[in-house]
């Protein structure tokens, strides 16, 4: 029963349209290609002509997830750097080995003053066995 | 037959690393060479000629765009028809329209067909078999099967591909594209008997 199926099933082959078809198929298939290719990016394209232009530079499939990483973990890097300068001058005032100058003594402690020949750092006022503080030495 | 297959695949190897090296006429030839039996595929999956033809240009613009990557694992022929066969059956997934066809879709070499001849008009006639008739419930038994038993029917009554190779396609076992024709076929049978001969 299967083959008398199977033989029935067979005239289905002879369901096909007329050959050229098949040529206006190519004809439509060719300009959709061009239609699409004028869709695309302009960097897409200029990415394909350099990578045309080098038909033996093969980069393999991995390359550029590890361009990709490289490229994540140097701006990382570089974020964490500019972070860091700016941690460090915040605490710049802590750790100055600059010399001080006792400004007014007082019955609790000196008040110190960085002296810094750089103009662009805020002034930082150190009070001893007290946390540094940006606030006005009036509040105390 | 082998060494045909084997020159085909050295002439696709070849159509191929063209393609890949940006020849877009070898591509062109590739397209020559397999739309007509991609299209005997994805027709008599989607009974509709108009799908057939927009899902056509999408399979092999999707081969075009991914001829690249094609590594040849497998040969170009399996890869193409993976390609049109898994397109085919998530089109089918979405699908509204229904399935239409037309009489003058079927060639006159039907008429010369030995199956054909054999049913029409030899001592075991079944019927006069009116030719519009049969292609229609042929296309309606063909649309009860599901998706993945139309494409093992396809493939193996109607295109003539070996279970090895439609199973390679499809991505399963030799067997379960055994079983799956197994049950296809018993469905069939109940909506084709009067085709059947007793």
């Amino acid at each position: 029963m299967n083959n008398e199926i199977h033989k029935l099933l067979r005239l289905k082959r002879h369901e096909h349209p007329t050959p050229d078809y098949f040529e206006r198929f190519l004809d439509e298939f060719r300009e959709r290609q061009r239609a699409e290719l004028l869709q695309q990016p302009t960097l897409t394209l200029l990415w394909e002509r350099i990578v045309n232009a080098f038909p033996n530079f093969h980069v393999p499939r991995l390359a550029y997830a590890g361009v990709g990483v490289a490229a994540v973990i140097l701006s990382t890097v570089i974020l964490v750097s500019q972070q860091g300068g700016e941690t460090g001058r915040s605490s710049f005032a802590l750790n100055d080995p600059t010399p001080t100058v006792n400004v007014l003594p007082t019955g609790e402690g000196n008040i110190r003053m960085p002296v810094s020949s750089r103009s662009d750092f805020p002034p930082h006022y150190v009070l001893e066995a007290r946390p540094v503080s940006y606030e006005s030495p009036y509040s105390f | 037959m082998a060494e045909v297959a084997a020159e085909q695949e050295v002439n696709d190897a070849e159509l191929v690393s063209r393609t890949q090296g940006g020849d877009p006429r070898a591509f062109d030839d590739l397209v020559r060479k397999y739309s007509p039996r991609l299209y005997g595929l994805v027709y008599n999956m989607t009974s509709n000629h108009e799908d057939t033809n927009d899902l056509l240009q999408d399979i092999f613009a999707k081969a075009y765009r991914s001829i690249k990557g094609f590594r040849g694992r497998s040969s170009f022929y399996t890869w193409l028809h993976t390609i049109a066969t898994n397109m085919t059956i998530n089109f089918l997934k979405k699908r509204s329209r229904s399935y239409s066809m037309s009489l003058d879709d079927l060639d006159n070499g039907i008429h010369h067909d030995p199956d054909f001849i054999e049913m029409t008009s030899g001592p075991d006639a079944i019927r006069e078999v009116n030719l519009k008739e049969l292609q229609q419930r042929l296309n309606e038994a063909m649309m009860k099967l599901s998706n993945e038993h139309r494409a093992v029917v396809t493939m193996f009554d109607i295109q003539g591909m070996p279970h090895a190779e439609i199973g390679k396609i499809l991505g399963c076992s030799e067997g379960t594209v055994r079983s799956r024709l197994f049950y296809a076929h018993r469905q069939l049978q109940n909506h084709l008997q009067e085709f059947l001969a007793a």
